[in-house]
């Protein structure tokens, strides 16, 4: 157990971050972060060390948060279609927090799999090789994806700008 | 060299500062260790076999085959009676029978609305209008249903704050040690997990227990009400005081327990108010220099106002400029001036949680021992002994 607590305490902070940078809303977040451990913890004994112990973690973590984004998107469409009109605007004061708000919307903009790969490499700073290993796909195409989701970025935040 | 570390334009520059603060969201030292303890207990359990879960499957077969019957059942019944009445689709199921709306008001259809994170701060209210009912999702499960006229905001500490009108809340049962607050005028409501109701009119707070057990707190006193128990009291308690020591007039206000109301305080001046109120508005609207500026000068005088201001501003500080070593200071500066304070246990709180964040671990060990030997009693005791834990864990890993 004393073992499972380091590995917690030392990726639990980065799992928090990414599942937040990957979509998951606030009041979910420590039922995402209490799972993807779950799920850790239970499959460590199938880990063969072939990735790094934090590759392997980000990969949980990743099919983690994309599938509850998918949960999360079927509930929003049930929601707006019985919404008659949309919630109000709201703004934050905190100018750190608008930041993040801003960010989180544009990163909201890009497609499930182009997202993943820019915060993996963006926020959470892998190399297109661990990337790829976490993704489940050729390093070639993580190329080509961050590319496409930062100039989808940059767009989005020109949008936001004007 | 990082991507758009030399931004060509604003929105670049949006990018990358969004980024870059991205990267520091690590969530804070409570939730970490709230978490591991039920990952802990979780983790520990036996994972189900395959012949359980079988059974399992079998168990949630039969009970949505009886659930399917029940509904088919209910539905018959209901089309079979003549129509009556819309009443909110997603009312919590509660065996006691939650207040209705008053009568004559047509109820229209219910709204859902779930802010964001970031959107549940200071300055963002939610308006319930006329004929409108809305369900807002508070996080942590727990939900609010405004009723018609309602608004909610939420304090600087990111408690959901009924402003006015009638709010049902649904609470779901909190981890040991946690407790869910909301905020009506100077009232915190805290729980552990229970359905309740504020109402916030013109002069008075009420609180109604459906289920559960509810405690009001002002400042260091509190009531504790249980299910079918109301309390109400004035939502000016200063005023009320002074106005009952002149002409003791306020029987409406009176509540139906005895209340958790200190000694009256001294009634604030209008301009003290109004300065207030002026910080709060400069606040919400991002200026928290403005605010700042505003709270310097109240907390110069003496009384409620003064020791209010002197701690908000180690707030601000600390959670709108983000300097922890001079919110520290700020908070520090106050307890050698109201050493017996109102906010005496908030603001101890505040330093042990700012000083464990900045990474001062002896510091914060220092603060948190200091904290359980004042504040035996106090509802945050739990959350401060395992941070004392922690730290001391930390303390002795750094010493070797």
């Amino acid at each position: 157990m004393v073992a499972w607590r380091c590995l917690y305490d030392r990726y639990a902070p980065l799992v928090l971050r990414f599942a937040s940078a990957l979509g998951v809303p606030a009041e979910e977040r420590e039922d995402a972060v209490q799972d993807i451990f779950i799920a850790v913890f239970r499959s460590l004994k199938h880990f063969r060390g072939e990735a790094q112990l934090s590759t392997w973690i980000y990969r949980i973590a990743a099919r983690h948060a994309i599938r509850l984004g998918r949960r999360r998107r079927a509930r929003e469409t049930m929601r707006v279609a019985m919404m008659k009109e949309k919630p109000p605007i709201v703004t934050d004061p905190s100018e750190r927090s608008t930041q993040l708000a801003t960010l989180d919307r544009m990163l909201g903009k890009l497609p499930p799999k182009k997202r993943a790969v820019l915060v993996l490499f963006e926020i959470e700073g892998l190399s297109a090789k661990e990337i790829s290993d976490v993704v489940g796909c050729p390093e070639n195409t993580v190329w080509s994806r961050l590319h496409h989701a930062r100039s989808e970025m940059v767009k989005a935040a020109r949008r936001m700008a004007s | 060299m990082k991507w758009l570390d030399e931004p060509q334009d604003e929105a670049e520059r949006l990018v990358r500062e969004g980024l870059d603060l991205a990267k520091q969201r690590l969530g804070d030292e409570l939730m970490h260790r709230r978490v591991w303890a039920k990952v802990a207990e979780t983790a520990e359990t036996p994972e189900p076999r395959s012949t359980r879960r079988w059974l399992w499957t079998s168990a949630a077969a039969t009970l949505l085959a009886a659930a399917g019957l029940f509904a088919y059942v209910r539905i018959y019944r209901v089309t079979s009676l003549p129509s009556t009445p819309t009443v909110a689709t997603n009312t919590p199921p509660s065996t006691a029978p939650l207040p209705v709306a008053p009568a004559g008001t047509a109820v229209g259809s219910e709204t859902e609305i779930v802010p964001l994170e970031s959107e549940r701060g200071p300055g963002n209210v939610i308006r319930a209008r006329e004929g409108e009912r809305l369900r807002v999702a508070l996080g942590g499960g727990a939900t609010a249903e405004l009723e018609e006229k309602s608004a909610m905001t939420w304090d600087s500490q990111h408690r959901p704050t009924i402003q006015r009108g009638i709010a049902r809340l649904a609470v779901p049962h909190q981890p040991p040690g946690w407790r869910f607050s909301v905020t009506a005028g100077p009232y915190v409501v805290t729980v552990v997990g229970t359905k309740f109701e504020v109402r916030v009119s013109n002069r008075t707070v009420g609180v109604d227990v459906t289920e559960g057990v509810v405690e009001v707190w002002r400042n260091s006193h509190s009531t504790r009400l249980a299910a079918g128990e109301s309390w109400h009291g004035p939502l000016y308690p200063d005023e009320a005081a002074s106005t009952s020591e002149s002409a003791s007039s306020v029987s409406s206000a009176a509540p139906e327990r005895p209340q958790p109301l200190p000694a009256a305080a001294k009634p604030l001046s209008s301009a003290t108010a109004r300065s207030l109120q002026e910080a709060e508005t400069a606040l919400q609207a991002g200026d928290a220099a403005k605010a700042i500026e505003i709270l310097s000068r109240t907390a110069q005088g003496t009384g409620p106002a003064a020791e209010n201001a002197a701690y908000e501003l180690g707030h601000i500080t600390r959670y709108n400029l983000n300097r922890p070593r001079q919110a520290v200071a700020l908070w520090d500066k106050y307890r050698n001036r109201f050493p017996n304070g109102l906010l005496r246990t908030e603001t101890d709180l505040s330093i042990v949680e700012t000083l464990s964040q900045m990474g001062e671990v002896q510091a914060a060990l220092a603060e948190a021992n200091t904290f359980l030997t004042h504040h035996p009693n106090s509802e945050r005791r739990l959350d401060v002994q395992r941070l004392a834990e922690r730290l001391r864990a930390q303390a002795a890993t750094e010493a070797k």
